[in-house]
């Protein structure tokens, strides 16, 4: 009797996705359809090219409401201090305070996007990227986005 | 007043060798321009004693199955903690899959490895120690021979305050020993403290590095690294999987860490897999030979096309960051290099 011996390489079958997590009352973990499926925004920056475009996907403000943190009404006092740290792929991080992003504080809308002029973004930026719209510079405008994580500032 | 002083520290060291009053916190010392965000576990506290173990573990050959090897073995002070080769040999001979990587300024990183899949140098002590192709000897193995070198007990009771060895407590004493190497007097330091003047081809370096060459964006800031991976155009398809083995992403191809340029005259060969055997080959690199391939880090633009001056002025700038005080260091040197049995009179 013969036997033979498989070696069964197994890639990991889940597309990218975001985590959000931290001071959340619901942590959550949002894939490329949860994305779709949710309130779609379109934003326009400017890229390093210096010509406006169109990116499309979610606010960022919408995120952190589903998952629970402190947005709107409920920012205010001690939550004033809370800041959300953005994790990229690469390692890359940046922190926005919450009130950056609050529509009650600002009419910028920063979003996660997943398309760029209606097509999938390009490898090395998609297919998850922030968008923040009218920044000088594009520090803050990251790609890849693996994790939002929302913590307080503390001394 | 002599006799005095001396009594006292007498006194003091007994104290410690009866585990009272305990070990003694050890705050360590850094240039402001390194800014604070050190990683020290809050379960791991630096302390005089658990780093001065830490550097006789570092390197103690009977942490290794066959009695040869030592974390030095492979980390040479005098060549920046690497060791001049490709891929390193361990105890049963078989080569490393990758590049050993050089020692400094460990004590502001997170994640180890070039892959970065160890978050903590406690977490990453382990593999290099009970890797059956590296020192090759389980935890609990080492800290039973430990246990019957007379001279290790009492030094374990003074770091943490039990001479019953246990694994743990000796990646913790390695991990703070490795927080101490802090390389900070090169050059550059004396640049950016505005004591020393660099040549005219040092400055050029300087801009270029932080200019047309864009080598800032990974390497850049005091540090001369961030704590990034990318895949830094070496191949079309990267053999070496490199973060994708521990994310999964696809994307994460052939991305590597952002290594430190401090004392990177010193730790030839380069890259993951040690393929350049200088640096002038590593600028070649950049300069003339980057390979597009889909998870390329989008920060390099292709070629950098440098004039044979411009590389010239880029060495110079990386030359600057050798440290030569550091890898002479007596405070990182072997401790057991005079005499075995004089090591606890040291401490």
């Amino acid at each position: 009797m013969i036997f033979f011996v498989f070696s069964v390489h197994i890639v990991l079958a889940q597309g990218p996705s975001i985590k959000v997590s931290g001071e959340v009352t619901k942590p959550l973990t949002l894939g490329a359809a949860d994305l779709a499926g949710m309130k779609r925004v379109t934003v326009s920056m400017k890229d390093k090219d210096g010509n406006e475009h169109a990116y499309t996907g979610v606010a960022v403000g919408e995120i952190l409401e589903m998952a629970g943190v402190t947005t709107g009404k409920q920012l205010r006092g001690e939550n004033l201090t809370k800041y959300m740290l953005v994790k990229c792929a690469d390692g890359y991080e940046v922190v926005f305070s919450l009130a950056e992003l609050d529509a009650d504080f600002t009419d910028r809308t920063v979003i996660i996007a997943d398309q760029s002029e209606g097509k999938p973004l390009p490898p090395g930026k998609g297919p998850i990227r922030l968008v923040v719209p009218g920044e000088k510079k594009p520090a803050r405008c990251t790609f890849q986005v693996t994790e939002l994580v929302i913590r307080y500032a503390k001394e | 007043m002599k006799r005095l002083c001396i009594i006292s520290l007498v006194l003091v060291f007994s104290a410690a060798w009866v585990g009272m009053p305990g070990p003694e916190p050890y705050t360590p010392v850094y240039p402001a321009y390194f800014g604070n965000r050190i990683d020290v576990p809050a379960n791991n506290p630096m302390t005089v004693q658990g780093i001065q173990l830490g550097r006789m573990l570092f390197y103690e050959t009977a942490l290794s199955a066959n009695h040869q090897l030592s974390c030095a073995t492979c980390h040479r002070q005098e060549l920046a903690f690497t060791d001049g080769r490709k891929f390193s040999a361990g105890v049963d001979g078989v080569l490393q899959e990758r590049n050993t990587m050089s020692l400094a300024n460990l004590l502001w990183e997170r994640n180890f490895f070039w892959d970065g899949r160890a978050r903590g140098l406690e977490q990453q002590a382990q593999t290099p120690l009970t890797n059956p192709h590296e020192m090759g000897q389980e935890l609990s193995v080492s800290a039973a021979r430990l246990q019957v070198l007379s001279i290790y007990p009492p030094l374990f009771r003074a770091a943490f305050g039990s001479d019953t060895i246990k694994g743990e407590m000796i990646l913790k004493a390695l991990a703070q020993f490795e927080r101490t190497l802090i390389s900070d007097n090169s050059l550059y330091d004396r640049y950016l403290k505005g004591v020393y003047k660099p040549t005219a081809s040092e400055a050029a370096g300087i801009e270029l590095f932080y200019g047309k060459g864009g080598c800032g964006h990974c390497h850049g800031g005091p540090k001369t690294y961030n704590e990034l991976y990318h895949n830094n155009g070496l191949d079309s398809v990267s053999k070496d999987p490199g973060r994708e083995k521990i994310t999964g992403a696809s994307y994460d191809r052939g991305r590597f860490r952002v290594v430190t340029l401090r004392n990177i005259a010193l730790t030839a060969p380069y890259m993951h897999d040690g393929r350049c055997a200088s640096l002038e080959e590593v600028v070649d690199h950049y300069s003339d030979h980057i390979v597009s391939s889909v998870t390329m880090s989008p920060f390099i633009q292709g070629n950098l096309n440098l004039t044979a001056e411009g590389k010239k002025d880029l060495l110079s700038f990386l030359r600057m960051l050798t440290d030569s005080s550091f890898i002479a260091d007596p405070r990182f040197s072997d401790p057991f290099k005079t005499d075995r049995r004089s090591v606890v009179r040291t401490f």
